[in-house]
This record gives C-alpha cells, sequence and structure tokens, in this order.
C-alpha cells in the first residue's frame, strides 16, 4: 500500500508541503480520482449495521452507494472528477500481491475461528480485512460512472502512475488517492481524504510534489530511491534503515548506487538480487496511457438509465435517485467559478534569501521559538 | 519603531469591519509611506488591497520596514473596545513579535492598551496589472449594497451587464428572476447620489453574491463605489477610505465555457 512511512517523513521535514482545505475551496478544478482506491473505501466504510449493502440477490452494492452519492457531492461543490480504474498489475507486484493474499487467507481463518467463537467485533473485523475490491465492483462502477455522465479512464497498469501523468501534462489539477505513490510518480498535487465521508468532518490534505521536494532537499531521482528504501510495492527495501536514516543516506550519497557502494552490509543487509533498478524504471517509465489522447468530457446525467440501473434489484430509493441526477445537471448549469490567482501571477518574493538568514538567526537566538519564527515578517 | 495615529477609532473600525468577513488573517505591510495589506480570501476567489497613505495619519513613523501578519479576528475584537471617538494608536518595535493598540478617550481619562501577538504568514504577492476597464461605474454605495443584498435572494450569482443606456444587474434561481435596471443621473445636484457611467465598449460579467455581499460590508467607509469591469478579467470595486487612502476589492468572474482549467 503506496510508501512506507512516507506521509509522516513528509509531515516530520517539509510539513510546509501538506495544506489542509476544506472541499469547496477546490470548486471548478478536474481531479483524477484513484477509482480502486476509493470503491476499496466504500466498500469498508458504506454499511449498514456492519454489513455491507446489498441487493436483493445479496450482492454488494456499498461501492455503488458512495460511487454515487460522493461523486455527487463533488459535484455539487464544483468539482470536476474522472475516475482511473487499474489495469493489469505490473509483474514487479507480484511479490506484494502474493503477500496480500497471504494475509487475506490469515484474516479468512481468522474470522472462521472468530466466528465459531461467536465474537461479533472481531468477526465484523476480519471480515473487513477481506474486502476485495473485484472485477465485477470495478464494472458496475464504471457502467454507473457512465449513466452519471463522469468519465473514467481505464489505465494500461497502475492507476496512480496515470493520474500522475495526467497531472503532469496539465489535463488535471490533482490526483486524489490515499497511496502516497501518487507522489513518487510525480503527481504535482495529491488529494487524500477527498472521497471521505462528509460525517468525518475530516479536512482535504493537499500535498505539493515540488514543495515536498523542497522540503526534503532532494531532486525527483533521489526523491524515487528515497521512496524505493522507505518500501514500495514493487520491490523490497534494506532492513534496518528506518525513514531518518534514509533519508540521511539518500542526501549524502545521493543514489541508490552509491548507497549500497557505502552500506555497511553486515549491519544492514540488502536483500539478495535486489531489483531496486527495475522498480525506479517503473516509477519513472510507468506503462501509461498518453494523456493526451486522454479524452474527458463530462456530459448530462441519463436519469432513467439511472433509476432503471440502481432502483428495482439493487434497492436504491427511485426518488433519492432522481434527485441526484437533478444535483448533477443543476451542478452543470452553473458556471465555474474563475480564480483570482489564475489572472493576477504570484510575485516572486524580493527578498527571500534575506528573510531565510533572518529566520535562522531569530530561531538560533530565540531558543523559546518554534521553528520559523519570524516568517511573514522581513525585517530589513 | 512603528507607530500611526488617527485621531478617530472610527474609520480603522470600519476598515476592519470590511475586511473581516474574507480575510482572517493578513499581512499589514508598513512602510514611510504607509500601511498596506494585499490578501486573498481562503478560496483564492477574491482578492483585498488595503491602503493608507502616511499623510491621513495624525502622526505616522515607521523606521523600518515591517511586514506584521495578524489575526483579523482578534485584530477586530481588540478594534471593538474602543469607542468611536478614541484616539487610536498603533505600535510595534522594530523585529516585534507583538503589536500594540492603545486607545485614548477625547477627554483623556481613560487609555487603555492591548497588545496582540503577531503570527507567521507565508507571504503571496500579487502582481495586478494596470488595466484600462471596458466600464467605470460610479454610484451610490449603499444603493450597491442594496441591490446586492436584494438579488441575493433569487439565486447564487449576480450578472451586471453594463451598456450606453445603463446598468443592469439580473439573478435568476429556482424560484424566479429579478432584474434591476440603473440609468446614467442625467443631472448631478448631489455628487454622492449620482450614477455615473463611463463605457468604453458594454460588458455582462457574472460575480458569486456571496463575495458580493462581503465587499458591501465596506458601505460605511463611503457614499460611492466604483466598479471597474471588462471581459473576462475580475471586478474591481473600490471604496475610498476619507482621505486616506482607499479599500479596493477583486473579484474573479464565474465561467460559462468548458476550456477553464
Amino acid at each position: 500500500m503506496g510508501i512506507l512511512g512516507l506521509s509522516k517523513l513528509i509531515a516530520d521535514v517539509a510539513p510546509e508541503a501538506i495544506k489542509e482545505c476544506e472541499l469547496k475551496h477546490l470548486f471548478g478544478r478536474k481531479i483524477a480520482i484513484d477509482a480502486s482506491m476509493c470503491l476499496y473505501q466504500f466498500l469498508i466504510a458504506v454499511r449498514s449495521e456492519g454489513a455491507q449493502l446489498t441487493s436483493v440477490d445479496g450482492e454488494t452494492t456499498s461501492h455503488l452507494m458512495g460511487t454515487f452519492y460522493r461523486t455527487i457531492r463533488l459535484v455539487e461543490n464544483g468539482i470536476k472528477p474522472v475516475y482511473v480504474f487499474d489495469g493489469k498489475p505490473p509483474t514487479l507486484k507480484g511479490g506484494e500481491l502474493a503477500k496480500r493474499a497471504e494475509r487475506r487467507e490469515e484474516a479468512q481463518k481468522q474470522l472462521q475461528a472468530a466466528e465459531e467463537a461467536g465474537n461479533a467485533e472481531d468477526v465484523d473485523k476480519f471480515n473487513r480485512r477481506l474486502v476485495k475490491v473485484t472485477k465485477q465492483h470495478a464494472e458496475d462502477a464504471k457502467q454507473l460512472l457512465k449513466l452519471m455522465g463522469i468519465p473514467y479512464i481505464d489505465a494500461p497498469c497502475e492507476a496512480e502512475a496515470q493520474c500522475a501523468a495526467m497531472v503532469k501534462s496539465g489535463k488535471v489539477y490533482a490526483t486524489a488517492t490515499e497511496d502516497m505513490d501518487a507522489l513518487t510518480f510525480g503527481s504535482n498535487v495529491l488529494l487524500r481524504r477527498l472521497t471521505f465521508s462528509e460525517a468525518r468532518k475530516m479536512p482535504i490534505q493537499e500535498i505539493q510534489y515540488d514543495k515536498v521536494l523542497h522540503g526534503l532537499q532532494l531532486n525527483k531521482e533521489e526523491f524515487i530511491d528515497l521512496c524505493i528504501m522507505l518500501g514500495c510495492d514493487y520491490t523490497s527495501s534494506i532492513k534496518g534503515v528506518g525513514p531518518k536514516r534514509a533519508i540521511e543516506l539518500i542526501r549524502n550519497h545521493k543514489s541508490l548506487e552509491k548507497i549500497l557502494d557505502n552500506l555497511d552490509t553486515k549491519k544492514y543487509p540488502v536483500p539478495e538480487d535486489w531489483n531496486y533498478k527495475d522498480a525506479r524504471m517503473l516509477f519513472i517509465e510507468p506503462e501509461i496511457k498518453d494523456p493526451e489522447e486522454v479524452d474527458l468530457k463530462w456530459n448530462d446525467p441519463d436519469e432513467d438509465g439511472l433509476v432503471q440501473f440502481l432502483c428495482g434489484d439493487k434497492q436504491f430509493n427511485e426518488e433519492r435517485v432522481r434527485n441526484g441526477a437533478k444535483k448533477l445537471v443543476k451542478a452543470r448549469n452553473t458556471g465555474t467559478q474563475g480564480r483570482i490567482d489564475s489572472f493576477f501571477k504570484i510575485l516572486p518574493s524580493t527578498t527571500p534569501q534575506k528573510r531565510k538568514q533572518a529566520d535562522d538567526k531569530k530561531t538560533s537566538n530565540k531558543k523559546a521559538k518554534t521553528t520559523g519564527g519570524g516568517r511573514g515578517r522581513k525585517p530589513k | 519603531m512603528f507607530e500611526a495615529r488617527l485621531a478617530q477609532s472610527a474609520i480603522l473600525k470600519k476598515v476592519l469591519e470590511a475586511v473581516k468577513d474574507l480575510l482572517s488573517e493578513a499581512t499589514f505591510e508598513c512602510s514611510d509611506s504607509g500601511i498596506m495589506v494585499q490578501a486573498m480570501d481562503n478560496a483564492h476567489v477574491s482578492l483585498v488591497s488595503l491602503n493608507l497613505r502616511s499623510d491621513g495619519f495624525d502622526k505616522f513613523r515607521c523606521d523600518r520596514n515591517l511586514s506584521m501578519g495578524m489575526n483579523i479576528t482578534t485584530m477586530t475584537k481588540i478594534l471593538r473596545c474602543a469607542s468611536s471617538e478614541d484616539t487610536v494608536t498603533l505600535r510595534a518595535w522594530d523585529n516585534p513579535d507583538n503589536i500594540i493598540f492603545i486607545f485614548e478617550s477625547p477627554s483623556k481619562e481613560k487609555l487603555a492598551e492591548y497588545e496582540m501577538k503577531l503570527i507567521n504568514m507565508d507571504q503571496e504577492h500579487l502582481g495586478i496589472p494596470e488595466t484600462m476597464y471596458s466600464c467605470v461605474v460610479k454610484m451610490p454605495s449603499a444603493e450597491f449594497a442594496r441591490i446586492c443584498k436584494d438579488l441575493s435572494q433569487f439565486g447564487e450569482a449576480i450578472t451586471i451587464a453594463c451598456s450606453k443606456e445603463g446598468v443592469k444587474f439580473s439573478a435568476a434561481g429556482d424560484y424566479g428572476n429579478a432584474n434591476i435596471k440603473l440609468a446614467q443621473t442625467a443631472e448631478v445636484d448631489k455628487e454622492e447620489e449620482a450614477v455615473c457611467i463611463d463605457m468604453q465598449e458594454p460588458v455582462k460579467l457574472t460575480f458569486a453574491c456571496r463575495y458580493l455581499n462581503s465587499f458591501v460590508k465596506a458601505t460605511p467607509l463611503c457614499a460611492q463605489v466604483k466598479l471597474s469591469m471588462s471581459a473576462d478579467v475580475p471586478l474591481v470595486c473600490e471604496y475610498s477610505i476619507g482621505e486616506i487612502g482607499h479599500i479596493r476589492y477583486y473579484l474573479a468572474p464565474k465561467i460559462d465555457d468548458e476550456d477553464e482549467n
């Protein structure tokens, strides 16, 4: 699942890269959403009395419920979402996937044990661990999105990589996922918690890639190597090298090759036949669709189609579905609010260097102050 | 050292009321030419630009240029502690951590001092290009406030269309629609009641009511408001602040077509 401990590392070392914002401030933005991630969230979170919502035949509909209502919430806030679905997993991910399968089996066993013991809390817990996004779930969601007039893209491989490419090309503003590896793929902006339930009242986290690099004092290549050391989905990592040591190593030696040359391998055993180069290539040149060829079009929803698809067997309330469709139409017909900073350009700060020095001086002079004391004031 | 004194706190009170809806915090740039504030609201839709010239103050001293980050909410609370007739003095040392507000009653019998902690802020300065606007409308500020309030009942946005005949404000919503037309005043008896339109070419722009309703909080500052508009650029809504300066609000228009990003 993404990069181990990266979000904590960024919060510690480059806190200025993470901003919290409200959903409504993202109006007018086109946002690529990692569909597998959010379907998974919905399957886990959208439940009634602990059980997933189901159709008459017992098929899960939690993901459809989530996709329908949360997408409407995004559109009502003026956001233009585009969902990106995973394609085939890269071959390097085989190890990680095998591990996950193992964990599922484990959970399955524990579930059985819990069921026998009659421990409802544990049953619920392990049930959630068994949740998996299947092809059928994805197909259902795609059909729903089509009826809602929301575009989606089938990535040839990893969805995060495709999202990142679309952000880089300027097709969309940001990638929305919980997986931090969207940053490793170079997504300029990463949004977390976008598809969380409104009831949780969690502000959205906006992580800026260039500020991350600046804060960590790394370039793109060094950042990728750092992520590999922290632990990614594609290869194993060096035992005993945690986030702190990893960032120190990469700052000192600039690349994994040099680190391996200088590392005390007795203390820190490097995995045998470590294929970090392949993993690195996967981050630098992932298999993606050319973003320029991707055509994003938001259309009016097909109200009757939605009713036909969601009501009946799937037991959605017809009135609420029709209302939802109307909300989508209404949101489409109101103009998009412009942003003032798209008209007036941000001027480069006139005295950044001086300010920084003054900052440093200040913090050393006045120990009681927290970091960055005096920023925002520029004594001349 | 920085020290600025105004004979009546009323002006500063009104200025604070005029920005507090849009800004929760802002950087006050002080130099020997005066005090300047430029800040965007949280959503980056509007921009407030405030300018108070040093010669408008009763006393103004600024030895070194200062950028002071202030919490507007707190500042508003402090200003509310002053009576309108009180003299107000702002004071800060070089490299300050605090700013001091001193309120003195006209009879000099009461002296109140409030100290406020300054905050650290990221500064983002926007360059605002000199623009020749297609339409410049001057009208009574109370009239503008009234129009914004009335039209907000009908929709989320107000369309302002300006032509030779006059200026038309309109809004449409689920319940119906509303139109208000103002013609240019033919004969000017009182300057502050006049509607004056200076038009190069007609424009029609749509703006969110929410922001306009925040702008009109500046109405007590000035009897007239100046609206400057051109196609596809932000609206400028300007109020003079007595003899001392001005406050300008910039508001990004709503965009209809698809090619925005």
